[in-house]
């Protein structure tokens, strides 16, 4: 946290090489919660772009209050996700078939998208705190205490919401492995 | 019987040993019997989401992302080296280049604005074109003019794809995408800070070209309108080239294709 808070720091007084590391650091999970919000690689790929060009511009207004840095970006994001998905009007968009694990091996690649396929259908059925969990707590790896954060609740709520979640999740991925057989 | 919330910090707890310190659905099991027949399918179902959810950007996109973020860097920092009262050398600088310009004749730099990258005077217009992005003194002026230097840049590309010069389309692609990210960059920091009341004049863009007072409250709508423009015929100007082009310079024209779309989509978000 402290070599974050030297990081952050830096980059507030326009050090290129620290705001280039943070973005590294941060880049792979933006982008993880990103698809998985909005289900588009596409989207999602110009999303974390633009994450990261909003979080240039306003890096000044950041403090540190207790809130990691990594929660203030994530906040950037469920802003620009939460836009994205009025606009979509909650349209449900296809995952492209491009989403691909690091796992090169085209029969694990077909099992894995078809795991994410099952999500995304899945995630339909859950509520917008309980897919804002998931996605935090899953693709990002963000603690319930930075999920906390980010979402501005309490811990509490939050492993509240993280059980319900599952519950809703493991229910739904059952309907739709049924559909399937 | 365990209480919900009870129930909630030992999944939780779970879930941290489960996903985050690599022990089994067993090994958590074993640490709570009572609980067991409850956790097992919310920990086997955490297992399947954790799995399904291990997504990572492609390499390439990874690499052209953290290219235009280097450059959006190197923007952001060269506008904030330009404190008032510490212009002067820059000034200077920019003075020197005009001067030796005019000294050129002003007949140079007026050829020099049409002239194409395979023409002597084109470091000229390239220069001249950075003397205008540095003496205009408004993001919303700044921000229209790459939108018209990008427009330049498109010309260029389609000039040199039809020569067959792949080598020249991709360093004018690569400005193209630096005019881009400028451009994202402004339309952010105008959204940023509110559109300006009053700004004093842009430099005359063309001879007898746009003079635009910049006081006009709907300029940011016009900037948006232009940018949208340009960002319905630039790729689609691009794409027309590339089916008539030599086929050593199409993968340059795919990638121009490709950072044109790219660009002009972020560029139109930041100015929503």
């Amino acid at each position: 946290m402290q070599d974050e808070q030297s990081l952050v720091r830096r980059a507030q007084q326009h050090d290129q090489e620290a705001f280039a590391q943070l973005y590294e650091e941060h880049f792979d999970k933006i982008y993880r919660y990103v698809a998985l919000r909005i289900g588009n690689e596409t989207e999602a790929e110009d999303m974390t772009q633009q994450v990261f060009l909003n979080a240039l511009q306003s890096i000044s207004s950041f403090r540190w209050k207790g809130i990691p840095f990594s929660a203030w970006l994530f906040r950037i994001a469920h802003n620009q996700a939460v836009d994205y998905l009025r606009r979509k009007k909650h349209t449900a968009v296809p995952l492209d078939e491009s989403l691909a694990s690091n796992d090169n091996t085209p029969q694990l690649v077909a099992e894995h998208k078809l795991d994410i396929e099952q999500l995304l259908l899945a995630a339909k059925q859950l509520t917008e705190a309980q897919r804002e969990v998931i996605s935090l707590r899953f693709t990002s790896e963000l603690s319930i205490a930075q999920v906390a954060k980010v979402m501005g609740k309490s811990q509490g709520a939050v492993k509240a919401l993280q059980h319900s979640a599952i519950v809703a999740l493991r229910r739904a991925l059952s309907v739709t492995e049924n559909e399937n057989k | 019987m365990k209480t919900s919330k009870e129930f909630d910090n030992i999944l939780n707890e779970c879930l941290e040993r489960l996903l985050v310190k690599g022990e089994t659905i067993e090994q958590c099991l074993q640490s709570y019997p009572e609980q067991a027949a409850e956790l097992k399918p919310l920990l086997q179902t955490a297992l399947v989401v954790k799995k399904a959810s291990a997504i990572q950007p492609r390499a390439e996109f990874k690499a052209k992302a953290r290219y235009q973020f280097r450059s959006a860097l190197q923007e952001v920092a060269s506008r904030r080296s330009r404190p008032f009262f510490g212009w002067l050398p820059r000034w200077a600088t920019v003075v020197t280049i005009v001067l030796i310009l005019l000294l050129a004749g002003g007949g140079t730099v007026a050829a020099a604005g049409n002239s194409m990258p395979d023409n002597p005077l084109y470091p000229v217009k390239l220069a001249t074109e950075q003397v205008r992005l540095v003496l205009t003194p408004s993001q919303l002026g700044k921000a229209r003019l790459c939108a018209r230097l990008a427009d330049r840049r498109v010309a260029e590309i389609i000039y040199m794809a039809n020569k067959g010069d792949a080598h020249q389309v991709e360093l004018i692609t690569q400005r193209l995408d630096k005019r881009l990210v400028m451009l994202a960059v402004l339309a952010l920091a105008l959204k940023a800070d509110g559109a300006p009341k009053v700004l004093a004049p842009a430099p005359a863009e063309e001879a007898g070209g746009d003079r635009g007072t910049y006081a006009q409250p709907n300029n940011r709508a016009k900037l948006r309108m232009a940018v949208a423009y340009y960002a319905a015929n630039h790729p689609a100007a691009l794409r027309a080239v590339l089916e008539k082009a030599p086929e050593s310079v199409k993968l340059a024209l795919l990638r121009a294709i490709a950072v044109s779309e790219t660009g002009y989509k972020r560029a139109l978000e930041a100015l929503d």
